[in-house]
């Protein structure tokens, strides 16, 4: 898995997507183009609409995505996987920010602390 | 002896390179980007990714103010790191100085009955809800064991005009003691103004103390939030206000508001209101979950996000009245815009990070209880007594700032280890608040997901952003930003 993949927006979120068992919307992804962490972190953020269980089957990451609050329709189903695929995306940037960043970021913080007395 | 040629030489020639920074999506076209020292900055979703790829064009505006604002780097800037690392070190120089405000319950009786209140006991029983001057004097020996040289001594109630003497105690004996200490304190009473008397307010001149008062908007709504008898709360608070602006002069007297159900379709009135009474500005304050509020279901008057509408409505009336010439703040904006604009802390209570339970500021209660803020004593109002460090009477200074459960939600809610929290552009200009999201959540990190006070954050970061694409509105915030 290379966190040095260019980032493109997902313009299809439908793509990989179909109805799971239950009540659950299933989605598939590629794992040598997704990294675990960020499909978890993703997961998190979308905590309070969604419920996402994560498993490795393969080459994929497969993800059943459930709603958390009764009563949510297909439709706000469908829009939720859109931001849960739009999610993981920008959690692969802000992977790539961080790598790229940071030798730079801990620099910045030997400056900063060098001369702040708070390490005595 | 060998020397390392500086970091910079090692910069490939021709490349930017980024600098650590974070992004939160506002809407499907703009990205907001802050950097570590927390300047903020605004770009196309598109401009987001060609950044990242290195492919930006180096002779666009946009490149320049993306480097102006240290979100890349060339290898001849050679300062960048340097002052990315003072902006940060300015913007933690705080901690050094340790809990600054103190606060003393002097009494939890009270003359109003509001609906949302989280103490107070409508009581005659002095002995049980009063504070003792034994109990000030453990708490006086405490204040001065702060290493802050600026300290803030705020008295709190219920109503604490209703215990002035032991007030007037305290000021005298601090007074006295800090002859030797030689530290600026600063006295602040929070009051409803209802009890103010002649002798207070000298007393108040002749020691310079401020008075923080409490206006929930217009006649009908104030009275209807702060029950009292007789229903004269409001007629109260301008007599006493009109007295003590005339004796301790027109600055010393600042107002809070607190957002009831009934404030939510009156923003425009309340701030009318403020305006007709000469403030100069408001804050404009949310309810917590906490104490009375949640018994009576005023907390559920409410969510976030009805909230936000209400702050959006009340924001956008307070920017045209500055349009048309009259000059008023939004004071909460105002410190969250000092953060965004600058690498000073307004040291916030509510907005820190470590949060600034214990470490800035603590409470005394009436009964010597330390609490690690206001809102933590009135959870224990609610029997939760997780963020009770100790009691003046039992427990010294190391063993109070030591105590656990300071220690533990100061570590488990720090936001740059936080989930979420860690990477989120709001993160500079936002706190961990452990007392809210233990109380909301059962545990100081609580889930940001769901957090309401998260969405606020947010929320008002959006609206903030927003308003700002008027030049009108940037210009007015940044001089909010100095003001505060
Ligand atoms: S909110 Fe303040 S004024 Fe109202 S009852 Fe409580 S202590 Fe008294
Ligand atoms: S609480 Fe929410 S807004 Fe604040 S830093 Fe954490 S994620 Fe960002």
């Amino acid at each position: 898995m290379s966190h040095m993949v260019r980032i493109h927006r997902i313009t299809a979120a439908g793509k990989g997507a179909e109805m799971a068992e239950g009540n659950g919307l299933s989605v598939t992804l590629d794992a040598q183009v997704y990294d675990l962490w960020a499909v978890h972190q993703a997961a998190y953020r979308l905590s309070d609409r969604l419920a996402i269980q994560v498993a490795i089957e393969g080459s994929t990451i497969q993800c059943t995505l459930y709603p958390v609050t009764e009563g949510t329709n297909s439709d706000s189903l469908l829009v939720a996987r859109a931001d849960f695929l739009r999610e993981v995306t920008d959690q692969m940037l802000r992977a790539r920010i961080r790598e790229v960043t940071e030798p730079v970021r801990n620099l910045i913080l030997a400056y900063t602390f060098s001369r702040s007395g708070l390490q005595k | 002896m060998t020397r390392f040629l500086p970091a910079e030489d090692y910069l490939p020639s021709g490349r930017y390179e980024l600098l650590p920074f974070r992004f939160e999506r506002l809407d499907d076209e703009r990205v907001l980007l802050s950097n570590m020292a927390g300047e903020a900055l605004t770009v196309s979703s598109a401009d987001l990714t060609t950044l990242v790829n290195g492919d930006l064009d180096r002779s666009g505006a946009l490149f320049s103010r993306l480097r102006a604002n240290h979100f890349l780097r060339q290898p001849e800037d050679r300062a960048a790191l340097e002052l990315l690392a003072l902006k940060l070190r300015t913007r933690y120089a705080r901690l050094r100085d340790f809990t600054s405000l103190h606060l003393f319950v002097v009494t939890l009786r009270c003359d109003h009955a509001c609906r949302y209140c989280q103490v107070s006991r409508q009581s005659a029983d002095r002995a049980s809800f009063d504070m003792s001057r034994e109990t000030a004097d453990r708490a006086i020996d405490l204040l001065f064991r702060s290493p802050n040289q600026a300290l803030k001594v705020e008295f709190q109630g219920g109503e604490p005009l209703l215990n002035f003497d032991l007030i007037r105690y305290v000021v005298l004996s601090i007074t006295e003691r800090n002859r030797q200490h030689k530290r600026d304190i600063q006295f602040v009473i929070t009051t409803t103004l209802s009890l103010i008397s002649d002798d207070t307010l000298a007393f108040c001149r002749e020691h310079r103390i401020f008075l923080s008062a409490s206006l929930d908007g217009p006649e009908d709504l104030h009275n209807a939030n702060r029950p009292r008898p007789g229903a004269d709360s409001h007629a109260r608070f301008v007599a006493g206000l009109e007295k003590a602006r005339d004796v301790l002069g027109p600055e010393a007297v600042s107002a809070l508001m607190t957002t009831t159900a009934a404030s939510l379709q009156r923003g425009p009135g309340i701030v009318d209101e403020y305006l007709r009474l000469g403030f100069h500005g408001i804050f404009l304050r949310h309810l917590s979950p906490y104490g009375f509020a949640l018994k009576t279901q005023s907390y559920q008057g409410y969510d976030t996000a009805r909230w936000l509408e209400f702050y959006e409505e009340t924001l956008t009336y307070i920017i045209d009245l500055n349009r048309s010439g009259v000059r008023f703040t939004e004071q909460h904006a105002a410190i969250i815009l000092r953060k965004m604009f600058s690498c000073h802390d307004p040291g916030y209570v509510d907005l820190m990070n470590p949060s600034g339970a214990g470490i800035a500021a603590i409470v005394f209660n009436y009964d010597g209880g330390v609490f690690a803020s206001d809102e933590s004593r009135m959870l224990m109002e609610m029997g939760d007594d997780t963020f009770r460090l100790g009691s003046v009477h039992e427990h010294g200074y190391d063993e109070i700032f030591s105590a656990p459960a300071l220690l533990s939600a100061l570590e488990d809610s720090f936001t740059l280890s936080a989930p979420m929290c860690a990477d989120c552009a709001c993160e500079p200009w936002c706190g961990a608040d452990p007392v809210y999201h233990h109380a909301r959540h059962g545990d100081p990190l609580g889930r940001k997901a769901e957090s309401g006070f998260c969405q606020r954050m947010k929320g008002m970061t959006r609206i903030f952003v927003k308003a700002m694409e008027d030049p009108f509105v940037a210009a007015l915030f940044r001089r909010w930003a100095l003001s505060c």
